[in-house]
């Protein structure tokens, strides 16, 4: 029995950061690099699953990404995942969600889970489309922004909550295995100690290469992407303004304003 | 020869072969019982972990002699339990040597080799000293009782702050029933003491040898006067004499059977912890060796001997439950009962000749003898047990020791995960930009010198509290401006620098600690500078105390750090920095936990502020006693219950219980923080007084604008 949880190492900016020279992003030099907070909790669903399982559950993390990324895998290790997988090549640079999705696909069926989870969306980007497009190349029954879930390892069918908008649920039973995007909330990631992460330096993170999923270059990267990037720019200051003045006063400019765009 | 010389001790007179050889099987038994009860004790020590205090026996040895002796810790805080437990403690030794040389001469010397000394002048001197030590025994004891009974301390009231009432260990009646036993045994081996030496003169006053010399045991012969009296003749004083000697020999051989079963054994557990002391314990916390797979404490077993030694040393004497700031605001938390829940779990599952199950041995739980998460979480780290416990019992050690376990397993407020993964991510606790680590010099007219650039005479390390918080900036800055006029060549780490992760330790975080520490000694040893300073004192404990252990042993001098303190009041009195102004404020200071109890920086900070003419007005909690801010130990990232005292507020009203002070000084950027707030939300404080730190005071005092003869030489240009 296993569980495949699907985690993104994903980029936050510092103070004052400055767009690349190409435009297309910014400098890495300004990012701080973390596994995506929805990540933490899909990946506790799978372990909270795992231990109360008698029977053996391996949960096994996967990633796309350059070395970097082995440290927020390392953090997946400390929290009790068996094992990690990396997948990189220098052609991967610059794929979109679609890539992403084939290539996941690809290890997908290498590794043959009884179960995926990836989390609704990553905090960088916010596109919310790896995982159910992962679900579409494989052709798995699929459900997004899970937040409870009642599942036993090796079951038929797993039932789950979906978070939807306007404060409104909904109730699912489907197939498994399955594809599911974890929200926010629906447990308490556990803390990865420093010693813990120290200590997952021992086990090991595979690194997988496109020839070993059995991907061609040409499928992978800007130009087999669905979608690309433009431009990348801060937008101008928007043109709130502050009334000052005494209430009387604020008041009166309120309507002059108001009058102004009425064009009266 | 002369009569005196004949004089000797009275032992088994007229006692039947059958009846001494009766007293003497009891006192095998009893030393049997002795020796197998410390056994035990000992191999309860030896299921403890190594611990490496074993070093320099002979210095530990004279050090416990002299606490001993002195009663130095024994007298601080409670001078009267202190001097009665010396009347108690010397005449104590002086009868049991008295005792223990009778046995020397009547077992040993005389049978082997025909030696008596027990005769003569010797002896007489000897009757005087012991019937003296008799009084001072039953004195101090009668105190005791008094004190016990009469005097209602709060630190003699076992009610726990974290057990309630229903709980299985809530009672604490067993240890009062213990208290009053020992009492009442020792003190009625003294008074049948004296009633038997008395009826024993009675018995033999036809003897001149034993009655002239009477009056060397002055209150054995007064009570045989006063006996005699009351119509005691010599024949009923033998009869008498015959039931109390065996009442009282019993009563003593019983004593010492029970030693290792009781409170009485702290006669050598106290000692032990004594001379094992760790004079940082607490400023320095233990390493987790490289080897060992899990941090922290999970079973009592993961204990060192030293802690168990430490947990049997206590005598409840309640210091460190009445210093204790979380417990003095209510919180789940004394460190009095940490030790003895730990105590009482360690005597019961590792008495037994097998140890019982791993998962039997686990600290942590809600169950008889387990150490509750929230009490855990509750000690700020203030060290205030540790400074006062007059036995050297080691709280903070075990504290930190168990919740690196809690953190291991995540057990802790999701608001303190948060804050350890920020210093993770970024550095500080602030969550901020390494890159605005420096963002404070901005507001300076002069620029600071990057220390990882250039050398300098001294590499500020500014800390957290002092760099990112705005208020703090403040003080940052005018510490800038100072050393700045008085021509000191400095510089920073600037982003170089990250949270220094004293708090992160005492949190039990310390695989972050280890990365804290490990990067800022790197940064450290990459720069060419003298001395450090820094205005933190929780930076300055760590950097002093604990960074050299984890620096090259051939760097470890790099760590000379100062706190402003001690670098301001060289500054002043070699007229490097000149005061224009002295101001006349009432003022009240607050000791920093970690400059003060950590570091003993009591005196600069009050000699600072006696230059600048502040009349210094204690509070009653100073120096060694102060009371946390409750800050310390990680408390700051996390908030305090609501509607529970906050401790910073106890102190506030501490202040306003003074008369007329002016200003409240600190010297910790996180004290500025803590009581700035806490004045503002102690009802009945706030507008008494203002909290200050005191470089602000001193800036006032060095920057104000030239005194007299500047303003009249400005006169005339006006005019
Ligand atoms: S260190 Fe301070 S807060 Fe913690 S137990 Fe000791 S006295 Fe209480
Ligand atoms: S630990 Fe020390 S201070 Fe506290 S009650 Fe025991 S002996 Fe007293």
């Amino acid at each position: 029995m296993k569980i495949l949880v699907a985690v993104k190492q994903v980029a936050a900016l510092d103070e004052d950061f400055e767009i690349r020279a190409d435009g297309l992003d910014v400098d890495e030099d300004f990012l701080l690099f973390d596994l995506n907070e929805w990540d933490d909790y899909s990946l506790e669903e799978a372990m909270k699953i795992k231990e109360a399982s008698s029977g053996d559950v391996e949960v096994v993390v996967v990633s796309i990404g350059p070395e970097r990324v082995d440290e927020s895998l390392r953090k997946c290790l400390a929290k009790g995942a068996d094992r990690a997988l990396r997948v990189w090549d220098d052609a991967i640079e610059g794929s979109d969600s679609s890539v992403m999705a084939r290539l996941l696909a690809a290890v997908v069926r290498k590794e043959a889970p009884d179960m995926v989870f990836a989390g609704v969306q990553s905090s960088d980007h916010a596109f919310a489309a790896t995982g159910i497009g992962l679900a579409g190349e494989l052709g798995w029954p699929h459900a997004a922004v899970v937040n409870a879930l009642d599942y036993a390892p090796g079951a038929r069918q797993a039932s789950l909550k979906r978070e939807l908008e306007g404060g409104v649920s909904q109730s699912v039973t489907l197939q498994c295995p399955a594809v599911l995007t974890i929200q926010l909330g629906i447990n308490t990631p556990r803390y990865a100690s420093l010693r813990g992460i120290k200590q997952a330096n021992a086990k090991p993170i595979d690194v997988l290469g496109l020839g070993d999923l059995g991907v061609a270059a040409s499928t992978v990267g800007v130009d087999a992407s669905l979608s690309r990037v433009r431009r990348m720019y801060i937008p101008p200051k928007g043109r709130a303004q502050m009334i000052e003045g005494s209430p009387d006063q604020q008041a009166a400019r309120l309507v002059e304003i108001i009058r102004e765009f009425k064009g009266a | 020869m002369d009569a005196t010389a004949q004089t000797t001790r009275i032992l088994f007179e007229q006692f039947s072969p059958w009846a001494i050889n009766l007293f003497y099987a009891f006192g095998y038994a009893a030393i049997a019982c002795f020796l197998y009860g410390s056994y035990v004790q000992v191999r309860k020590y030896r299921r403890g972990q190594p611990d490496a205090s074993w070093g320099q026996l002979a210095a530990r040895f004279g050090d416990m002699a002299r606490t001993m002796l002195t009663h130095r810790t024994l007298k601080r805080r409670d001078h009267a339990a202190g001097a009665a437990h010396a009347m108690i403690f010397f005449s104590f030794i002086a009868l049991f040597v008295g005792t223990a040389t009778i046995t020397l001469e009547v077992d040993i010397l005389k049978p082997l080799f025909g030696i008596t000394f027990w005769k003569g002048g010797f002896y007489l001197l000897f009757s005087l000293v012991l019937d003296l030590a008799g009084l001072g025994l039953i004195g101090g004891l009668l105190y005791m009782m008094y004190r016990r009974k009469w005097m209602a301390l709060p630190k003699l009231d076992y009610t726990r702050p974290d057990r309630q009432p229903g709980d299985p260990d809530y009672d604490r009646s067993a240890y009062r029933r213990e208290d009053w036993a020992f009492l009442w045994t020792l003190i009625l081996i003294g008074i049948t003491g004296y009633v038997l030496e008395a009826s024993r003169l009675v018995w033999l006053s036809g003897d001149a040898g034993v009655w002239d010399s009477r009056f060397w045991s002055p209150v054995g012969a007064l009570l045989a006067h006063s006996l005699m009296g009351l119509g005691l003749d010599a024949s009923g004083a033998g009869t008498l004499r015959g039931g109390l000697w065996w009442f009282h020999g019993l009563l003593a051989l019983s004593f010492i059977a029970l030693i290792p079963f009781t409170k009485v054994k702290h006669i050598f557990t106290a000692s032990a912890s004594l001379m094992f002391r760790d004079p940082l314990a607490g400023r320095r916390l233990p390493k987790v060796p490289e080897t060992q797979e899990a941090a922290g404490y999970q079973a009592i077993t993961d204990l060192t001997w030293k802690n168990l030694l430490h947990l049997d040393a206590c005598t409840k004497c309640g210091r460190c439950h009445e210093a204790c700031p979380a417990r003095t605001v209510g919180a789940p938390l004394s460190p009095r009962d940490v030790i003895l829940s730990l105590r009482e779990f360690a005597n019961h599952a590792l008495a037994a000749s097998s140890l019982p199950d791993k998962a039997e041995l686990s600290i942590h739980g809600k169950g008889p003898g387990q150490v509750f998460m929230e009490t855990l979480w509750s000690c700020r780290t203030c060290l205030a047990c540790v400074e006062i416990c007059p036995v050297a019992v080691e709280h903070v050690p075990i504290i930190v020791q168990m919740r690196r376990k809690l953190v291991e397993e995540g057990q802790m407020e999701p608001i303190l995960q948060k804050t350890l993964q920020t210093i993770h991510k970024t550095g500080n606790s602030f969550g901020e930009s390494k890159r605005k680590r420096g963002a404070w010099t901005k507001g300076l007219p002069f620029p600071v010198k990057d220390a990882r650039k250039e050398p300098v005479e001294t590499l500020w390390f500014v800390g957290d509290y002092a760099a990112f918080d705005p208020r703090n900036q403040k003080v940052t800055q005018a510490f800038a401006r100072l050393l700045h006029a008085a021509g000191e060549d400095f510089g920073l780490l600037l982003d170089g620098e990250l949270n220094a992760g004293n708090d992160v330790r005492r949190v039990g975080e310390e695989g972050l600690y280890e990365h804290l520490a490990s990067s800022n000694i790197a940064t450290l040893e990459g720069c060419e500078f003298k001395r450090i300073v820094t205005t933190d004192p929780h930076s300055f404990n760590t950097i002093r105390n604990e960074y050299p252990e984890f620096a090259d042993p051939a760097l470890r001098g790099l760590f000379q750090i100062e706190h402003y303190s001690t670098v301001l009041l060289k500054l002043i009195q070699n007229g490097r920095l000149t005061l224009k102004k002295h101001l006349s404020h009432r003022v009240t200071f607050h000791d920093p936990c970690h400059l003060g109890r950590f570091n003993k920086g009591y005196d600069a900070p009050r000699e600072l502020l006696a230059l600048i003419g502040c009349t210094l007005v204690e509070m009653p909690r100073n120096r060694d006693n102060s009371f946390c801010c409750g800050a310390g130990g990680g408390r700051i990232w996390i908030p305090d219950p609501v509607g529970m005292e906050k401790p910073a507020q106890n102190r506030m009203k501490e202040a306003a219980g003074l008369p007329d002070i002016d200003v409240f000084v600190v010297a910790c950027p996180k004290d500025l923080t803590m009581f700035e707030d806490a004045l503002k939300t102690t009802p009945g404080c706030e507008g008494r007084f203002v909290v200050r730190e005191l470089i602000e005071l001193i800036a006032e005092c060095v920057e104000a604008a030239d005194p007299a003869p500047a303003a009249l030489a400005a006169a005339p240009a006006m005019a």
